[in-house]
């Protein structure tokens, strides 16, 4: 007999709010205290109070919309720069000196721009089967470029047309009660939240389906309905958000919206939605959100000090404010990001405080349930493009099999199109080897993001790495004033660090490696701006500098006779680091093609528990990847700062974006289990390429001449991306092509069952 | 055809084993001969994977002794029962889709050469284990995940062979098979069996085990209900007693 022993009676379980809650606000009253003590003038007031829930309104707001996606086991990284870009639709349509039109046209434009933008991230992220992660990132990116573009970069102000629609803009002002009207906004958002997602058939049907897709179709929901539903609710929740802070500022800077999606998304986290699916509740991510904001503001505020300054030889007290550098808060944030993702697996799930109370009274402890896997079972390769094409005796058509050929023809097409555009200088040497300097940083990325992404997982932190690497070197070249070796050394170290964080929670805490990266994507960036605040880091000795520089410079550093012939004209124009990157992507570049590791890189991504039974220790392959993905952003990183003899603080900027492209473009797979070097290193050319020709100074026939301003080229390269991935998904994977010829052909295709987990 | 074997070569005996409050098997005895089709079948959660995952070392049982040869045994891992002679082959194949044949048979203990991957020995091995199994496989340098699911299981099985196994285990071998992919695995099967390798096959589908099997074992709810020589035994009498069950000694 199965025996089933008897179980305490449960309560019912609370819909609505729960323990969870209770420690939150327990804890908030803490750091509401702690920061009343701190700075007693400002936090000890009920202003201050009231300031807290104003600010807390817009991402109270939005975390009520990403309560329903992360629910359903997705994610939305476009909240920020839904917010950003309504924000700016909005200013662009109202504006007196854009379209001079009324508030109930431009509100209507922003709620159409707000649904299609929802409509959008969830049928990718459905029926186009995009993970949802790179689906909301492009999504994020693109909007930033958008809000960037559509701005350049201004800030578009209209206090004064703002007062004829008095009706709209008091919504962001205090009321007659004495409290500002976002706060009632925000309440009344979470109410009917809390009551849609606890009480009603649309939140049930949001936990089943993240708590088992599958189950939950079997039973009759339609899933992918309840998934864009979510999506489009977490964008109108964003739009409502942007016209909050239109209404509050009567304008909008080109800022808005900035990592508000990591507020966000960390408020529904800590107010304990699980990042695995199922579990949310709206209360706890309106508490959540009130946290953050709490946090954020007890960060940012400063501390009263007083400083001794010696003036003409006297002491004078000063009284001065101390507060962290601005890269303070989203490197504090991305932490408790971290931390809270794991407190459900960990903390909860495995009941790790009543085992340590257990322990602690000597008791035996509860024995741990039966989890079914704490780590996401990652979606694996399912089917593959070539097949039979690949086995063909026609050369051409074993190299159009290849899933590299696309990067490798359209590196060839672009370079062909930039000739046509400039035929004047593009083939230069000069010209070629400029291109191949942009190219060395991408590159350089895409090698160790290569293995990553071979192994099934993902890091979106590479360009944020390169940045606190390159902070990293500065800050010892500059303030610590290292030799160049030992602040090379610095750089490096700092970037396999923020790599072994990424491969602690990744491999050692089982939880998905978009979220263990996109914590050290706000980490890594926000240490590399707190490194580099108020410090002008740069001025230093030519020696760091040699490993950004051509050949040719070397050889004079070293007093070298500048060579003759073809070679000094190579030495011209070869820098050291493309000898490096060679160097380094021909290595890895064998050892993934050729060696037992490299089959086992591709085993652990293709399918990782069938890797386990065949004795490969896949934690360790993992582990391996991300830390070399680290590494390689540590020397791009070192080498950027070199190259520009000083440490700019966008160093890296979009490149994760680029970097990820590539490796898709070149024929891996975001699914894992595919990408070769060499896919890789053409797919990195492409993204150069695209850049190079968009920025090209296009002469027109009239004399004119076109540059594309930069905010535009993101967008196009988010774009890229976005169909890279489609194109890998159905083009590569689902082969229709295959489909086709056997449609025509009356047979009936070879083509594998599906995993059920479309 | 091994005639109830002296000595056998796998013995279970008491095999108790929980999961929290659930307890899924209470002193289970299991027996295997050399070369022998032993039909593992019982309802669901009935514990018959559970039974043969702590044979394997993927579970480890709170009670009970495990014998190989005589020998009471430890496994602690799948790698270790594979030492002894021991392979499960899972239900999904547990296969890389995006590796080809050859690297999949290899998986994990891929041939070297120096620093690099020896992949002329790889194909030219895993043609000789697919040549010996009498298997259709295209072609070793094709993907997995471009193979029907009967050809990947014959993969799966390969890859099983070459470990030069005594026992293997199959876990619902035919569940995801076509009639056709089905008859052409029994087929394999009795060619493994002349090649004196034990087998037991978890399964649902009678018809198959009276097709290849020796003996039948019934487990229901953790306990053992049942055990018939296929030859004395008919369909009819097994499915009684999967269904009504009554422990015997």
């Amino acid at each position: 007999m199965t025996d089933v022993l008897p179980r305490p009676a449960w309560r019912r379980p609370g819909e609505l709010v729960g323990a969870w809650e209770a420690g939150l606000l327990a804890m908030m009253a803490l750091l509401f205290v702690a920061g009343a003590v701190l700075n007693p003038a400002f936090f000890g007031t009920t202003d201050a109070l009231h300031a807290l829930f104003r600010d807390s309104a817009r991402v109270a707001v939005m975390a009520v919309g990403m309560t329903f996606v992360i629910a359903n086991k997705d994610l939305d990284l476009s909240v920020g720069s839904t917010l950003g870009l309504v924000a700016v639709v909005f200013s662009i349509v109202f504006d007196p000196n854009r379209m001079d039109m009324g508030v109930v046209p431009a509100i209507a434009v922003c709620v159409a721009l707000g649904t299609l933008i929802g409509v959008i991230n969830g049928v990718l992220v459905t029926y186009l089967r995009v993970p949802a992660f790179i689906a909301t990132l492009t999504m994020l990116f693109i909007g930033r470029g958008l809000v960037l573009g559509l701005t350049s970069g201004r800030s578009v102000l209209y206090p004064i047309k703002a007062r004829d629609y008095e009706a709209f803009f008091q919504l962001g002002e205090t009321n007659g009660w004495g409290f500002n009207n976002q706060i009632a906004i925000a309440l009344i958002c979470v109410a009917v939240g809390a009551v849609v997602l606890g009480k009603t058939r649309w939140g049930y049907e949001t936990m089943a389906t993240g708590g088992n897709e599958q189950a939950a179709k079997y039973a009759g929901i339609p899933t992918t309905l309840v998934r864009i539903r979510a999506y489009v609710l977490s964008s109108l929740c964003a739009t409502l958000a942007g016209l909050m802070t239109v209404a509050q500022d009567k304008g909008v800077t080109s800022q808005a919206g900035l990592l508000t999606e990591l507020m966000v998304i960390a408020a529904v986290i800590v107010g304990g939605a699980s990042i695995l699916g199922g579990r949310g509740r709206v209360i706890g991510s309106f508490l959540g959100a009130l946290l953050i904001v709490l946090i954020n503001k007890v960060l940012r505020e400063g501390v009263p000090i007083t400083r001794i300054v010696e003036i003409g030889g006297q002491k004078i007290e000063v009284n001065a404010v101390s507060t962290l550098p601005a890269g303070a808060v989203p490197a504090f944030i991305g932490t408790l990001l971290i931390v809270a993702v794991l407190i459900e697996p960990y903390v909860i799930r495995r009941r790790l405080l009543a085992r340590l109370w257990a322990r602690l009274r000597n008791r035996p402890p509860p024995p741990i349930p039966d989890v079914g896997g704490i780590a996401l079972v990652g979606a694996q390769t399912r089917t593959s493009g070539g097949g039979e094409l690949s086995l063909s005796t026609n050369p051409l058509v074993r190299f159009l099999a290849r899933r590299d050929a696309l990067a490798i023809l359209l590196t060839v097409t672009l370079w062909l199109i930039g000739l046509a555009l400039r035929p004047d200088y593009w083939w230069h040497l000069s010209n070629s080897f400029a291109i191949l300097l942009n190219y060395t940083e991408l590159a350089l990325l895409t090698v160790g993001l290569t293995y990553v992404i071979a192994c099934g997982d993902i890091d979106l932190s590479v360009g944020a790495v390169l940045a606190l690497a390159g902070s990293a070197a500065a800050y010892g070249l500059k303030v610590l004033g290292l030799d160049p070796a030992s602040a090379m050394a610095l750089g490096l170290f700092a970037g396999l660090l923020a790599a072994s964080v990424n491969a602690l929670v990744t491999v050692g805490f089982g939880l998905p490696s978009f979220i263990a990266t996109l914590g050290m994507f706000y980490i890594a960036r926000g240490v590399a701006a707190w490194i580099v605040s108020g410090q002008q880091l740069t001025g230093w000795s030519e020696g760091f500098n040699l490993i950004g520089r051509k050949v040719g410079d070397i050889l004079d550093y070293g007093g070298i006779a500048p060579p003759g012939g073809w070679f000094g004209a190579l030495a011209d124009v070869v820098s050291v680091q493309t000898v490096w990157l060679l160097v380094v992507a021909g290595i890895a570049g064998i050892v993934l093609a050729r060696t037992t590791i490299g089959q086992a890189v591709y085993a652990t991504g293709g399918n990782r528990r069938a890797a386990d039974y065949a004795g490969i220790n896949t934690n360790r392959v993992r582990i391996m990847a991300l830390l070399l993905c680290g590494f390689c952003a540590a020397m791009a990183g070192v080498i950027n700062v070199a190259y520009f003899r000083s440490f700019n603080p966008v160093a890296g900027q979009f490149r994760e974006l680029d970097a990820i492209a590539a490796v898709i473009i070149g024929g891996g797979s975001i699914f894992g289990g595919y990408g070769t070097m060499l896919g890789s290193l053409a797919g990195a050319a492409v993204i150069t390429l695209v850049r190079a020709i968009l920025q090209l100074n296009i002469v027109t026939a009239s004399g004119e001449s076109i540059v594309l301003p930069q905010h535009w080229v993101n967008v196009i390269i988010g774009l890229i991306l976005i169909f890279s991935v489609l194109t890998d998904i159905w083009l590569r994977q689902s082969r229709p092509l295959a489909r086709l010829v056997a449609a025509l052909t009356g047979r009936k295709p070879d083509i594998p069952r599906r995993h059920p987990h479309a | 055809m091994p005639d109830a074997p002296t000595e056998p070569f796998i013995e279970m005996r008491g095999i108790r084993k929980s999961f929290g409050a659930i307890r899924a098997l209470s002193d289970v005895d299991f027996s295997i001969g050399h070369g022998e089709i032993l039909g593992l079948v019982g309802d669901n959660s009935a514990g018959k994977s559970t039974l043969m995952k702590i044979l394997t070392g993927a579970y480890h049982r709170d009670g009970g002794d495990v014998l190989v040869d005589g020998r009471p045994t430890d496994f602690r891992s799948p790698h270790e029962s594979r030492d002894r002679g021991i392979e499960m082959i899972y239900q999904d194949f547990a296969l890389c889709g995006n590796l080809d044949v050859g690297q999949n048979i290899f998986l994990g203990r891929w041939p070297r050469k120096g620093l690099f991957v020896d992949r002329k020995k790889m194909y030219a091995d895993a043609e000789t284990v697919l040549r010996r199994l009498k298997v259709d496989v295209n072609s070793v340098y094709q993907k997995v995940e471009s193979l029907s699911g009967g050809r990947q299981q014959s993969v799966a099985i390969a890859r099983a062979i070459s470990f030069q196994p005594r026992l293997i285990v199959l876990d619902e071998p035919t569940a995801n098979l076509s009639v056709m992919a089905t008859t052409q695995l029994l087929e394999t099967m009795a060619e493994l069996k002349r090649l004196g390798v034990a087998q037991v096959i978890i399964s649902h589908r009678l018809t198959d085990i009276f097709e290849v099997g020796d003996r039948v074992m019934v487990l229901k709810r953790g306990q053992n209900v049942g055990e018939r020589r296929i030859a004395e035994t008919s369909e009819q009498e097994v499915l009684e007693i999967i269904v009504s069950g009554t422990p015997t000694a």
